[in-house]
């Protein structure tokens, strides 16, 4: 019996790449992060996201074990961090906020390292390299040293070497600031492939459009997860449901309307109502204008976007 | 599967390949490790060997005066090994010229020098050295016994079968040195300084640059880290052993008696003693500028209680216990023991086992201390 139950939790927990229960970190009297639970599932591409000092770095580094939570545990794909971090470490690719390779080696010589000290070596660790420069377009800066490279190409570096292991999950932190548009936007194409070859993505970010591109998020905040779904979840979340906005000629009671929860904002021009589910209502709701005497001018979903959305949780 | 090609134990190989390349990278390095030991040699060699490089200053008070005493000083010229800074007419000025410390040592040629020459007589030379140099003295001796046997050749073929004896008189002058005598004081701050400053940064820089948060994201052990740098950073400084021992021989032809293997393993434990000292310096230190004044502040006592200023022989009882946890210490007394008396590696197995367990003791502290956080 025991060993059947055993058997199921684990199963349960080998499908979270990570989870996190209680997970706290304090700098003297600073609560940094503040009692955090969070389960990220094998294949996801999960975004963490939050202002500067939200507490979203402290949290990763607590994950990849570079620095030790004053309080609470973290298992990635189900090993304890603390306790076995070797057994983790070949699990894990780190993408550290601020570029942290050696930039008196060459682009070819970081690669090589790391493969080599994460215990690749032969055939292999030349394969590696060599996809690593085809892959990330490093060919042509190989014997360049890092130092002397482009903001971007150092992130391609950056993203090269933290893949050079193969590992199962991927941990970037800010892999984007202060990278422009066009590379930016390569480097989620990349974050897409990598997902797709099923590699466990958790990103930061603080740029709102670039979290649109993720599985699921959590919103932090004075280090503590304020709201977490998918980007629809979170902005149904934020603003009580979906928005829906209606021109009409004619006199109606809004708040008499199907589906509609409350009334969002109300001018002359128009009104901005907010209903359960907006694609559903929306016919109804002009039905229900019609019927009762009044002209639909105009009436259509109202896109919210995830700044907006983090605006409202934040002032909450 | 993933085990293919994937290895298990220790990544010191590539830690060592790492740092050897960023520390050949470095200008800043190169310039210290190998112009460092070179710079001071010479500087030391000239501040403190100015009385002319492999020559004893001596002054010869000559009584005698005739053909005979002019062929000895001849003699004493030609053998490259004096230079005669004044020929005197009285002894009284010969003396002078010892206890002021102007020389090493006074020969005196005696009256009848030329005639007991001629007649066939045995005659002698006396020399009045300064015995508060033992080790020169010993030295001044053995070039005038050359000298002098010399001498006794020329003269025993010209005028027949007859004896010259060289008599030795003490004289104590001030303490004066050459520069060999300053070799194991060379040794002792090149060797703890350039390792020391140098390796003591080699870790909070890299906690500077934020360079630690992505390499303790590999499977790398303390182990790993402390041997890959202690390895990598004496394959840089090895050279600085090698380079002032041969830029003090070369450029000051300076007579050291050891061998040059004992001289070089000598320092070798000196060496790997300071690298481990830097790097348990680097353990502790916040950041590089920390690192540096640690590595400086640490010199100050190792100065005052290794011998290099003062014997530690003379110093209080506290004093003596003080130098006694001194590595520097057992450097100074083991590598002037091989050195300038020439002893055999075994004669100094006290000190070199204390060293090594000085460095056991401070690459154990490292190992105990080295958090492989990010902070």
């Amino acid at each position: 019996m025991t060993i059947a139950s055993e058997t199921v939790s684990l199963e349960f927990k080998e499908t979270l790449a990570i989870e996190a229960k209680g997970l706290t970190k304090k700098f003297g009297n600073f609560i940094a992060v503040d009692h955090i639970d969070l389960e990220i599932k094998t294949g996801e591409n999960f975004g963490l996201l939050g202002p500067n000092g939200a507490g979203k770095t402290t949290t990763i580094r607590m994950i990849t074990g570079v620095i030790k939570p004053t309080e609470g545990i973290v298992r990635v794909f189900g090993i304890d961090v603390m306790r076995h971090r070797k057994r983790v470490l070949r699990l894990i690719g780190y993408m550290p906020q601020r570029f942290s390779l050696y930039e008196d080696l060459t682009v070819e010589e970081n690669l090589r390292l790391y493969g080599r000290l994460q215990g690749l070596s032969g055939n292999l660790l030349e394969e590696r390299i060599s996809n690593s420069l085809d892959r990330f377009y490093l060919r042509e800066f190989r014997s360049r040293l890092a130092g002397k490279l482009s903001g971007g190409t150092k992130q391609r570096l950056a993203l090269a070497v933290a893949l050079v292991h193969n590992p199962k999950l991927l941990i970037l932190d800010e892999p984007t600031a202060g990278v422009d548009p066009p590379l930016r936007r390569m480097f989620w194409e990349h974050f897409r492939e990598l997902n797709k070859e099923g590699k466990t993505i958790l990103v930061t970010t603080h740029y709102m459009d670039e979290a649109e591109n993720c599985d699921r998020l959590a919103l932090m905040n004075r280090g503590k997860i304020i709201a977490m779904g998918t980007p629809k979840e979170i902005k149904r979340k934020a603003m009580g449901g979906d928005l829906i906005e209606l021109s009409v000629d004619g006199e109606i009671v809004p708040e008499n309307l199907p589906g509609v929860i409350s009334v969002h904002e109300i001018s002359d021009e128009r009104i901005v109502l907010v209903v359960d589910d907006a694609s559903l209502r929306l016919p109804d709701i002009v039905k229900a204008v019609e019927s009762s005497g009044g002209k639909v001018r105009m009436a259509a979903p109202v896109h919210v976007s995830l700044e907006e959305a983090f605006i409202k949780f934040m002032g909450e | 599967m993933i085990g293919e090609g994937i290895r298990k134990g220790l990544r010191i190989l590539p830690i060592v390949d790492k740092e050897v390349r960023q520390l050949l990278r470095d200008p800043k390095t190169i310039l210290m490790v190998l112009l460092m030991p070179i710079t001071v040699t010479i500087l030391f060699g000239y501040g403190y060997g100015g009385k002319g490089a492999g020559e004893f200053p001596i002054t010869v008070v000559d009584l005698d005066g005739r053909d005979g005493s002019f062929k000895f000083i001849q003699e004493l010229k030609n053998s490259r090994m004096f230079r005669i800074k004044a020929i005197y007419k009285s002894k009284g000025e010969g003396f002078a010229s010892v206890y002021s410390g102007k020389v090493y040592a006074s020969l005196v040629i005696p009256k009848s020098f030329t005639e007991d020459l001629i007649l066939g007589r045995p005659t002698r030379v006396e020399l009045y050295y300064d015995a508060s140099n033992p080790n020169t003295a010993q030295l001044v001796m053995q070039a005038v016994g050359v000298v002098t046997q010399k001498y006794q050749e020329w003269a025993a073929e010209k005028f027949g079968t007859f004896a010259i004896r060289p008599m030795f008189y003490t004289v104590y002058g001030p303490h004066v040195s050459k520069v060999e005598n300053f070799t194991p004081t060379l040794m002792a701050l090149i060797l703890q300084m350039v390792p020391t400053s140098l390796i003591s940064v080699s870790i909070c820089r890299e906690r500077e640059r934020g360079t630690f948060e992505q390499f303790i994201m590999t499977p790398v052990t303390v182990i790993d880290v402390i041997f890959g740098k202690l390895a990598a950073y004496f394959i840089a400084t090895i050279s600085d052993a090698v380079l002032s021992l041969f830029t003090a021989m070369l450029l000051f032809d300076i007579k050291l008696r050891g061998s040059f293997l004992n001289m070089f393993i000598v320092s070798t434990v000196f060496l790997i003693n300071s690298l481990s000292m830097g790097l348990l310096i680097s353990v502790f230190s916040r950041n590089q500028l920390q690192a540096y004044q640690a590595s400086v502040f640490i010199f100050i006592p190792a100065m005052l209680f290794s011998g290099m200023l003062i014997p530690v022989d003379i110093l209080s009882r506290e004093a003596q216990i003080i130098a006694a946890l001194i590595p520097m210490y057992y450097f100074m007394t083991a590598f002037r023991n091989v050195a300038l008396k020439g002893w055999d590696l075994w004669m100094v197995t006290d000190q070199l086992v204390k060293m090594n367990i000085f460095t056991a003791v401070f690459l154990l502290l490292s190992m105990r201390f080295l958090r492989m956080e990010v902070t």
